[in-house]
């Protein structure tokens, strides 16, 4: 099973995601806490703004993703399976 | 600040003391790593659920104790992280994530003062950092707390606080209570009541750990009498 697929990440740029699992975060949620960044640092960033952006899907491995989205205060990270297509965090 | 990368540690609930109906102190012995190094308003996510649910809390303990660490809660929300907390028994092993955050000491050297501004739990950081001022890094910059609570049955901590004071001449304690008795000799009323009557300490930081209310009065306050965005910090979560 071919696990890589290429996506676009926040500035546009395609990279090839490595693992099933794919973050989004939702802005309006995102408190800046930075937990996430502390966890996947090439997955997530902080804006000018303090909020927490994609920086790749790559990077890190589907744990330390899921792990960055089980940590964040404020459950602003949601995990989706890309092979499945459902959603892994937050628990439905 | 530099964000350190966080660890995997597991701990054994050492000691549990119940202060009253507001405040549960929970203490933690790590067990595997056996030392966490960490700055002083950092917090620990915990692993409450077999699920992967966690909450944070912050570390109220000195980061001068690196053995183990203690966190403050309000049980009062019950939510499963508390329900978590109270179910544990001495000796019980948790795992947690350590140390995350950003809600820490300038370290720029541009703030002459600080002064911490907490409601409720939101003393919680605020322990650790004077602790860590004071104690540890002799630090000889004036610094004020100022801690509101409703009622005086709530406040904990208050001899420790105190002694701080008598031995540390540039800390002032000011706990403010909303609703006291007449007895009650000191602040009464709100948070921003007391920092308003106060003399605003020149070139000082200010930080900021409580309910959203106090936190946007605060912050209209401080705006108003012309302190800078900048030298206003604010956890976001307590």
């Amino acid at each position: 099973m071919n696990n890589k697929q290429i996506t676009p990440d926040a500035k546009g740029n395609f990279s090839k995601q490595i693992g099933r699992y794919k973050v989004e975060v939702i802005r309006e949620k995102c408190i800046g806490a930075a937990s996430c960044v502390a966890i996947a640092p090439k997955v997530f960033e902080l804006d000018e703004e303090q909020i927490a952006i994609i920086l790749s899907q790559d990077g890190e491995d589907d744990q330390t993703k899921l792990l960055a989205a089980q940590s964040c205060p404020t459950a602003a990270i949601v995990v989706t399976d890309t092979q499945t297509g459902k959603q892994v965090w937050p628990l439905e | 600040m530099t964000l350190t990368t966080p660890h995997q540690y597991k701990a054994r609930l050492a000691d549990k003391l119940i202060h009253n109906a507001k405040f549960e102190q929970y203490n933690f012995e790590l067990v595997e790593p056996n030392q966490l190094k960490f700055a002083a308003g950092q917090y620990g996510s915990f692993l409450i659920s077999d699920q992967g649910h966690r909450r944070s809390w912050s570390i109220c303990s000195s980061p001068a104790i690196d053995h183990s660490l203690e966190i403050l809660i309000d049980p009062a929300p019950k939510g499963a992280g508390t329900q978590f907390l109270q179910n544990l028994k001495l000796g019980d092993e948790v795992q947690l994530l350590a140390p995350l955050g950003k809600f820490t000491i300038d370290e720029s050297g541009a703030e002459k003062a600080l002064v911490f501004v907490a409601t409720g739990a939101g003393i919680t950081p605020f322990r650790s950092m004077i602790l860590d001022l004071l104690q540890v890094k002799k630090d000889t910059r004036p610094m004020i707390l100022h801690w509101g609570l409703r009622y005086v049955e709530e406040m904990i901590w208050q001899n420790e606080f105190q002694e701080l004071a008598e031995n540390f001449p540039n800390f002032q304690f000011h706990p403010v209570i909303s609703k006291a008795s007449q007895e009650w000799s000191m602040c009464r009323g709100r948070v921003t009541d007391c920092l308003n009557v106060h003399q605003l300490l020149d070139h000082a930081g200010y930080y900021l750990c409580g309910s959203e209310q106090m936190i946007a009065d605060v912050i209209q306050l401080l705006s108003a009498k012309g302190v800078a965005p900048a030298r206003i910090h604010r956890e976001k979560f307590y």
